[in-house]
């Protein structure tokens, strides 16, 4: 077989989406639907085999003990039969096997696929959605619901049609045996599917609340051990040992009540079910003594009746587990539906890199609930090369503004033009190829310092140049110190770095990017005084060539830039150079410029107090 | 998600000492003896009973229909029908008393383990990742119950179903039964070393499998800046790398599984047909009867379940011992600091506390205080500064009797603290963290973990002192406002007017504080602040300080750097001698006024480290000061 070597077919699961859950389920299948119906009639084969066993056994008692039919010697004929026996086991095995492995083969391939879509569909979805849904959400469904599908495609769906056709193979045996024998052997049958789908609903119940106990647990014992310093400090050890003892407790006894339904569903649906099976010996025991069915006749139907009677608990099982299946595929479905960013589409597709020229005109924002605009009219225009400095307090709508440039958000006024030519008429791909973002708070990946620096750079760079560019943004140094230098694995199973530390690795991978457009995120606040300068010496070398968005709240971080806007409230309340905003007193700029001063003053008095 | 991983790393730790643990853990049972004998003779007895109604069938063919005896077949059947009654309610007491039995035997573990918890010295918190504390709890209590109650009803019933299959076999044909004894083995061999094969490609699909949910995070997590540099298709290559080696070892894991059955049914089959064909020569000179080749017949088929079952427990019984070890091994680890023998209760805290040439270091042995010398006058208030690992939270947790100097003493009211009892000191202590921690439950209640004998109205009282009842009393349901887990449900300020407030409930000598860096809003920052000045009035104070006016309050200020005083004073005093001190106090004033006048965010600053995949699954506490002391 084929399936030994990997190959992931991929699979639009958006095509996947139905009213009709099961339909749904379906669609999943798609190329895998050959294996599974091959999956199905190995083991309707298997299942055959298994009964010619006992149809075996029958011409055994009837034709060659009873009737003393022959092939060769009497020797002879039952080492016919008892091969024939081992040609059954084979062949009911080889196919089970068969069977099983197609299989693992279409729920492991389904998963498989399944995975690779919700991942690269996730990290396709717009910057809304994921700031809307919580990552824990979104990783349970990525788990907890895959693997239900899972076991939906390789035990409850393979698992039903196996004791279906268990059941119909040797009901139909049966009834090819004696039909009056084959009607009465079903008689509880109906009813025992029904008690045993009921009680599985309610076990299901019972051991939801069990589990929801068990998280109780979970939960006190968490808190406990997180919080043993305050129980330390409080000296709460007994009364914290009297909690956990009630919650333990609590615990025992819903596991009691789920053992009791337990032992008396099991043992009860035997008494029904063994009820079943005698009734059915002792009626075809007098057949064959009346001489209506032979006696391999009923050594055929003891066997095969076992198969027909006791699995159908199972079965109740199955069916009420096949509704997680059901749950999970919704919930999956949720995230499937979601619409993905295209990020190449666009009316232009530049060759080469932007020049750099920014405009907009009129730009405001609002996010898709639509309340109020986040910004609004923002107008100006910056040359090739130039840097724009956006002052503001917290919530001024500084970095909303910048997030539309590489189209995380799409603007809803007005226009921004880049080298002329409007912003969403560019593919996305192409404009986050072109703009590089020193994020405030860096994030880092738990991977080597080297392929950190090397994220998302998008082409081969030699180790000279990854080591000039942590050169260039003094870190070179630091990353030598750690015991495994550039292999230093970031992280948990590594290194912390500090803060510092970070921001200049995401520098270095920056420097290796080489944007024309630059987005410096209020790229020092995480810094320690004493790396501040070699930071702010590595963005200055960094800004040189690019036209530069620089977000701060310190006049001193603005200064220097070629237009500063000074930002409230989503408005542009101020324009223009350092210079000139200077000179107009009572604007906001100003007014900073004035607070820094003063502090600087109040902090000469009060160290003069001192003295 | 955490405990997965930690069970993994875990899983491959097992020792060669079975025999003592496997005795261990069967003392376990020892309270519950009645149990056991009970479910192992109903156990025994279900499972002799399904073999005999095997022999029944035999009969039945024999003694009545190949006799055309009607009386006799009724009277089989019978017997037959009360055999099952009687073994229905043997099923209902073994599944009862296993089962309860197994609840009962994880209760108690559980029980032991949070217990002898309480009891353990905060260094061993250090040590051990609270995730993996979870696990022992959790988890390993699960494997050993199960062992000790399924494994043995399992491994029970596959033995005496075995035992009376061949006892019958030998009744109706010892040659033929012979047969069997002798494939037997070979099934139980086989099948073995299929469970095995299984566990190995299982045990790798589960590592795979929290790669690829770790690998799910770190790109949800970081997803803003896979999207600014564009990486989607590399991450999606890497990605399907790592579903390929999952999808390789659970199609492994689950092709073998499916081969397991079939191969051991063919080696029975084998066994099958040899009795067919030795046997059809015997019926003809009638030593056994086309009942007894039917009997075998059943026999057969259904020995793969007993082997099976054998097999399953065998191959889960090592990670059921591994995990009994790791129980075994936290319940015998002794606390670290514990009462003296002849130790009396402290009366009182309000006295001189001296640090006398104090060592300590961590478990990393890297000294931290090294010959640390202060002496705290009664009522004093003692503000300690400097740069993160200077030291500042060590002084704490000694101070706390947490941890213990290795050398020198420390005395309250001249005497060495050790020889107080921990409780005594630890109900006068009264700790605000910088990260306030409160438990699920109401607002009352977590205020009342302070003084469980407080009355509503003493609750009440110390929450209006801390200044926590003005915004108690907006909550939808005041008092009775369910906090959350772990307090979740309400802003970091407000947990810290609460855990001030149950502070104040507490009436205590000696007041630590943690001062929360990051950023509360500007009302409930100077709540805060008036309830840390209700509190410590009259008391002797340590605050490890971040806020300018709580420095500057301070009768003491103690600039903490590489384990030594660096310099002390008052705020005047050390603003005068331009050191350590000065430049400290001139960043951070300069930094509060910015936020005062709102050109400023507050800093986020180095605390609120990257967050990746890793760190998020196994956040473990490193047994640094800074996250032992500044939780």
């Amino acid at each position: 077989m084929s399936n030994t070597t990997p190959q992931s077919p991929t699979f639009d699961f958006r095509n996947a989406l139905n009213e009709n859950r099961l339909v749904g389920l379906w669609r999943m299948m798609t190329d895998f639907r050959v294996s599974y119906i091959a999956a199905t009639l190995s083991l309707a084969v298997s299942a055959l085999a298994k009964t010619s066993v006992y149809l075996l056994l029958r011409f055994f008692a009837d034709d060659v003990l009873a009737k003393g039919t022959r092939f060769g010697t009497a020797t002879q004929t039952f080492l016919w039969i008892g091969l024939g026996f081992i040609l059954l086991a084979f062949v009911e095995g080889g196919f089970a096997f068969l069977s099983g492995r197609l299989a693992a083969y279409t729920a492991e391939g389904i998963t498989r696929r399944l995975r690779d879509f919700l991942f690269d569909h996730i990290q396709r979805l717009s910057f809304s959605y994921h700031s809307q849904t919580p990552t824990g959400d979104l990783i349970e469904r990525v788990t907890s619901d895959v693997d239900a599908l899972r076991r939906f495609f390789s035990e409850q769906a393979i698992g039903v049609g196996r004791i279906v056709l268990l059941f119909f193979i040797n009901w139909a045996a049966i009834l090819y045996l004696n039909v009056k024998l084959g009607l009465m052997s079903v008689v509880v049958i109906p009813f025992m599917l029904w008690v045993s789908m009921w009680f599985f609903k309610k076990v299901t119940k019972a051991y939801e609340e069990y589990q929801a106990q068990e998280a109780v647990l979970s939960t006190t014992l968490q808190e406990n051990l997180t919080g043993v310093r305050v129980v330390k400090a409080f000296a709460r050890q007994d009364y914290e040992k009297n909690k956990f003892e009630k919650d333990n407790w609590l615990k025992f006894l819903k596991g009691k009540i789920l053992l009791l339904m337990h032992s008396l569903f099991w043992p009860l649906s035997d008494i029904v079910l063994g009820a079943q099976m005698l009734f059915g010996y002792i009626f075809g025991a007098f057949m064959a003594i009346n001489g209506e069915i032979t006696l391999g006749d009923y050594i055929a139907y003891v066997g095969l009746v076992v198969w027909l009677i006791f699995p159908i608990r199972n079965l109740g099982r199955t069916i009420v587990q096949t509704s997680t299946g059901m749950v999970s595929y919704a919930r999956l479905m949720d995230i499937v539906k979601q619409v993905r960013e295209p990020l190449t589409d666009g009316r232009v597709q530049p060759e080469g890199p932007v020049r750099g020229e920014i405009e907009f005109q009129d730009v405001s924002f609002m996010y898709s609930d639509g309340k109020h605009d986040v910004i609004k009219n923002i107008s100006f225009h910056i040359k090739p090369g130039q840097s724009i400095a956006l002052l503001g307090s917290t919530g001024s709508g500084k970095t909303s503004m910048v997030n539309l440039l590489p189209r995380f958000h799409d603007y809803t006024g007005g226009h921004i033009l880049i080298d002329g030519v409007e912003l969403t008429d560019y593919p996305r791909k192409y404009l986050r190829e072109q703009i590089g973002i020193v994020q405030q708070e860096p994030f880092l990946f738990s991977r080597s310092i080297r392929e950190n620096i090397l994220y998302g750079v998008g082409r081969s760079v030699t180790k000279e140049e990854i080591e000039a560019a942590a050169r260039a943004a003094a870190i070179h140094d630091v990353i030598l110190s750690f015991p495994d230098g550039y292999n230093t694995i970031v992280g948990e199973k590594g290194v912390t770095l500090s803060g510092g530390q970070k921001q200049r690795v995401t520098i270095a991978r920056t420097i290796l990017k080489n944007p024309r457009i630059l987005i410096l995120d209020d790229s020092t606040s995480a810094i320690d005084t004493e790396t501040e300068a070699e930071i702010r010496a590595a963005l200055n070398g960094l800004m040189e060539n690019r036209t530069t968005f620089i977000i701060a709240h310190r006049i001193q971080s603005v200064m220097k830039a070629d237009l500063i806007l000074v930002l409230d409230k989503g408005e542009m309340i101020q324009k223009g150079d350092h210079e000139s905003l200077l000179k107009q007193f009572g604007g906001m700029y100003r007014k900073i410029y004035d607070i820094q001063t003063r502090i600087d003053e109040e902090l000469e008095v009060e160290i003069a107090r001192a003295n | 998600m955490a405990e997965e991983i930690i069970e993994l790393e875990e899983e491959e730790y097992t020792s060669q000492l079975t025999a003592p643990v496997l005795k261990r853990i069967m003392q376990l049972l020892k309270p519950h003896w009645k149990w056991v004998v009970g479910f192992l003779i109903t156990i025994g007895l279900t499972s002799s009973l399904d073999a005999y109604f095997t022999y029944l069938n035999k009969q039945m063919v024999d003694q009545g229909i190949a006799l055309g005896n009607k009386e006799v077949l009724l009277r089989l059947a019978t017997i037959y029908g009360s055999f099952i009654l009687l073994q229905s309610a043997m099923i209902f007491t073994f599944i009862y008393l296993a089962g309860v039995l197994g609840e009962r035997v994880q209760y108690d573990l559980r029980k032991l383990l949070f217990n002898h918890l309480q009891d353990l010295s905060l260094s061993y918190y250090a040590q051990n990742a609270v995730g993996r504390l979870i696990a022992r709890v959790t988890s390993d209590t699960g494997r050993v119950s199960d062992l000790v109650t399924w494994g043995i009803v399992d491994s029970t019933w596959a033995i005496m179903n075995i035992v009376t299959s061949l006892t019958f076999m030998t009744i109706i044909n010892w040659k033929l039964a012979i047969i069997v004894s002798i494939i037997l083995p070979v099934m139980i061999f086989v099948a073995t070393k299929f469970q095995k094969y299984i566990l190995v490609e299982f045990r790798q699909s589960r590592r795979a499998n929290s790669k690829i949910t770790g690998a799910y995070n770190e790109n949800i997590q970081g997803v803003r800046v896979v999207k600014a540099l564009g990486r989607e298709d590399e991450n999606l290559v890497e990605f399907q790398e790592l579903t390929t080696k999952m999808y390789r070892a659970s199609y492994r894991a689950a092709w073998l599984s499916a081969l397991f059955l079939p191969t051991v049914q063919i080696i029975a089959a084998i066994a099958l047909g040899a009795i067919v064909w030795y046997g059809g020569v015997q019926i003809q000179i009638g030593l056994i009867t086309i009942g007894g080749i039917q009997a075998f017949v059943s026999y057969l088929t259904f020995m793969m379940w007993p082997v099976q079952d054998l097999a399953r427990v065998y191959a889960e019984m090592q990670h059921s011992i591994a995990s009994a070890e790791r129980i075994f091994k936290l319940v015998d680890t002794p606390p670290d600091i514990h009462n003296k023998p002849d130790a009396i209760p402290a009366q009182t805290l309000m006295g001189k506390i001296e640090f006398d040439h104090v060592d300590f270091y961590y478990e990393d042995r890297k000294p931290v205080l090294t010959d640390f010398t202060l002496t705290v006058n009664p009522g004093e208030m003692i503000a300690l500064v400097g740069p993160t690992g200077g030291g500042k939270s060590t002084i704490v947790n000694l101070l706390c009797r947490f941890y213990q100097p290795q050398k020198g003493t420390i005395s309250i009211n001249g005497r060495d603290y050790t020889d107080y009892t921990l409780e005594s000191i630890h109900s006068k202590i009264g700790i605000v963290l910088q990260t306030p921690h409160l438990f699920s439950g109401t607002v009352r209640e977590n205020i009342r973990y302070g003084n469980l004998s407080a009355t509503d109205e003493q609750v009440e009282e110390a929450a209006k002192v801390a200044g926590a009842h003005d915004f108690i009393v907006t909550l939808e349901k005041g008092y009775e406002q369910n906090v959350g887990e772990s307090g979740n449900q309400l802003s970091v300020g407000q947990k810290q007017l609460i855990s001030l407030a149950r502070a104040v409930l507490a009436r205590l000598e000696l007041f630590i504080m943690d001062e929360a860096t990051s950023s509360v809003d500007t009302l409930t920052e100077s709540l805060i602040q008036k309830g840390m000045e209700a509190l410590m009035k009259g008391r002797t104070s340590f605050v490890i300080a971040h806020r300018l006016s709580t420095i500057r309050r301070a009768n003491r200020i103690l600039v903490i750097e590489d384990g030594k005083i660096a310099e002390q004073g008052t705020h005047a005093e050390l603003l005068r001698q331009r050191g350590h001190y000065y430049r400290l106090y001139t960043q951070q004033f300069r930094h509060q006024l910015e936020v005062q006048y709102g050109v400023s965010n507050e800093l986020t600053g180095d605390d609120r480290s990257t967050v990746t995949a890793d760190s998020i699954m196994m956040r473990r506490e490193k047994p640094n000061e800074e996250s032992v002391a500044a939780d």
